[in-house]
């Protein structure tokens, strides 16, 4: 069993008059697969460091099943870490690469041949233990690097964007694989990314971070469904969310939106909630895929029509993608519709939006605006 | 046409390679044809080739001019040196290259300006510290400030090497359980081979043929190193012309054969710091 909590997490590195980490909390329960998603220099893989032992802590603390590790080594806290660069020894074959931990640790000869040999035929490794790591591929590199991560047979998994140095269709591949052996081992792991995709095809939850703060922290289609700022909002999808100006107005019962020359009712959404917003500006948020062309069967009513200016079409072969100006004013949509459009460059039409689809934020803060009181 | 043009454009290059070539090895090749020739057949013609090879002036001047002596003094302090530095070295350069400590510049700085500084300015303080520590006219006195000349260059070049091996082996290999000393020794050294032997060999050449701080720290003839007995060789022995270069190339030897041996291993030592 392991669970590792982050209380507080910062980190401020020498020379700097920012902090890196910034009170960072989080905790992955036994056996789950966390993913600290962000932008590069958002401070996820320095918590993963200070996770590891790597990098000393400025404050705050790490614990793993309740002991707190801040003051244990690293070799200690019988954790085991894929680095992007993989971190194989040149000067050692493959076996020697999954041995060499094992060999610290005082572990038995023939028991590190047993796991070695295990650990390379579940990873289809065997046929490579005499090869050095320049006669590897890409791919069979990586899997050494999870080998001699499984072969320690740790209580966590760090890996820090293992994937990144591979083309798309390996790492595809790898990722599914990867994700197999997490299933199948159950050890707790902290995956780091940058890549939203791995994101939200990986982890049973995902822990987003910017400038060294943790945004928020859910489920993958909870964070996507329910971004809790502009910053998640676009950081999430791709094409990402689209942000547009708007108003809540009306008096009565039900206030209504206005933006792109347009105003209806939200649906969905409380009307206090409403209320208290009212006469204010709001931004608005739209996610491409619930912009159409031609609304869907079951959604006909109740749909709003945007008047759009066509300006790019993009075919992707399984998708187009729009890029589109909202009636007479300069504010840009991208909206994401099916293969067989017959819009052009330059041709005025109107695009359905489904209201309740539509997302609000404070525009002074960036937070979402809750539906629910 | 084109292919003349190439031609002639290579004839000046051509023309200097040759040139130089004759003046940086044509005094070698001429040594080397002496060391195998009498005295008077030197003086008869002293620009041809042997007729007869007379190899046993090299055992001549082995066992009847000391130079068994100067050659064993100089193995042993050259090669205690060499390693000595190497290991010192290279540890240093370990340190200044991976770790991040306070006084790290200072230290660094301290190290390499060795590199700046020219022999003529130490060899007073030199004396003068090897008098006081009872280390003046010893060979233990003399690898000392071999390694303390040379320690210098070889943190130049070993800190750039070490350098641009990538942290995530270390981080593993911290990870893995091993101590800072072992990542030294199982993770840095095998993989700078390459520049330590660099530096090994450099270290080599320059110390073999080093003349000046020998000659000032050292005056027992039974002590005196390959140089300074060679120079002591041609002061008593001005007209045996025959014998000095027979004792220039027992000198010379160890160091060609070292280079032609491991020249190619020590040149991309020396440009694998500069290649990222």
């Amino acid at each position: 069993m392991a669970v590792v909590t982050v209380d507080q997490l910062s980190k401020r590195y020498e020379g700097s008059n920012e902090l890196a980490v910034k009170d960072v909390v989080f905790t992955v329960d036994d056996g789950e697969f966390m993913v600290l998603l962000g932008p590069s220099g958002c401070g996820k893989s320095s918590v993963l460091r200070m996770i590891a032992g790597l990098e000393p802590i400025t404050a705050g603390t790490v614990s793993i099943d309740g002991r707190v590790m801040n003051p244990v080594p690293a070799k200690d806290r019988d954790i085991a870490m894929v680095f992007q660069s993989y971190a194989l020894y040149p000067h050692m074959d493959v076996y020697t690469n999954l041995a060499f931990g094992l060999r610290r640790r005082g572990v038995a000869r023939e028991e590190i041949d047993r796991r070695v040999r295990g650990v390379a035929e579940k990873l289809g490794l065997t046929p490579f233990l005499g090869r050095k790591p320049h006669a590897l591929s890409g791919g069979q590199r990586q899997r050494v690097a999870l080998g001699r991560a499984i072969v320690r047979d740790p209580k966590v998994f760090l890996f820090d964007e293992p994937l990144s140095n591979l083309d798309a269709a390996l790492r595809v591949t790898t990722r599914n694989e990867l994700i197999k052996q997490q299933h199948e081992l159950g050890t707790t792991t902290i995956y780091v990314t940058h890549d939203q995709v791995e994101a939200m095809t990986m982890g049973d939850r995902i822990c987003i971070m910017n400038r060294g703060e943790v945004i928020q922290i859910g489920r993958p289609l909870e964070v996507y469904r329910r971004p809790a700022d502009t910053f998640v909002a676009r950081f999430l999808g791709n094409p990402p969310m689209n942000l547009l100006s708007g108003r809540l107005e009306g008096a009565g019962e039900r206030p209504r939106l206005r933006f792109a020359e347009v105003a209806f009712e939200l649906s969905g959404w409380s009307p206090a909630v409403l209320r208290s917003h009212l006469g204010r500006e709001v931004t608005v948020g739209v996610r491409p895929e619930d912009l159409w062309e031609g609304p869907p069967p079951g959604l006909q009513s109740g749909m709003v029509r945007l008047p759009v200016h066509v300006i790019t079409v993009e075919p992707l072969g399984a998708e187009t993608l729009l890029l589109l100006l909202i009636g007479g004013g300069d504010e840009e949509l991208i909206a994401r519709v099916g293969r067989d459009t017959a819009l052009k460059n330059g041709d005025l039409a109107s695009i359905a939006l489904d209201p309740s689809a539509v997302h609000l934020f404070d525009p002074a803060t960036s937070k979402a605006i809750t539906r629910a009181d | 046409m084109t292919l003349w043009i190439a031609h002639l454009r290579r004839t000046p290059l051509l023309l200097f390679i040759v040139l130089y070539t004759i003046a940086t090895g044509g005094p070698f090749v001429w040594v080397a044809s002496m060391s195998v020739r009498t005295t008077p057949e030197i003086f008869a013609n002293p620009y041809a080739l042997p007729v007869h090879l007379h190899w046993n002036k090299f055992m001549d001047a082995w066992t009847t001019s000391n130079y068994g002596t100067y050659f064993w003094n100089s193995t042993i302090v050259v090669v205690t040196a060499v390693a000595a530095v190497t290991v010192i070295g290279a540890m240093a350069a370990h340190c200044l290259a991976r770790y991040r400590f306070r006084g790290r510049r200072t230290v660094r700085f301290l190290i390499l300006s060795g590199l700046v500084v020219p022999p003529q300015l130490l060899i007073l303080s030199l004396f003068q510290i090897l008098l006081d520590y009872r280390l003046y006219n010893s060979l233990t006195g003399l690898i000392i400030v071999y390694v303390a000349t040379q320690l210098a260059m070889t943190v130049y070049i070993l800190e750039g090497f070490f350098a641009q091996i990538p942290q995530d082996l270390f981080d593993a290999a911290r990870m893995d359980g091993y101590s800072d000393f072992e990542i030294f020794w199982r993770i840095t050294l095998p993989i700078g081979l390459a520049a330590i032997f660099t530096t090994v060999t450099l270290n080599f050449i320059i110390l073999w043929n080093e003349f000046l701080y020998a000659v000032v720290l050292l005056t027992d003839d039974t002590k005196r190193t390959l140089p300074l007995g060679i120079m002591h060789f041609m002061g008593g022995h001005q007209l045996d012309v025959g014998m000095i270069a027979t004792g220039l190339m027992i000198a010379i030897l160890p160091v060609i054969l070292l280079y032609a041996f491991f020249s190619e291993t020590m040149i991309k030592g020396m440009t694998a710091g500069a290649v990222r």
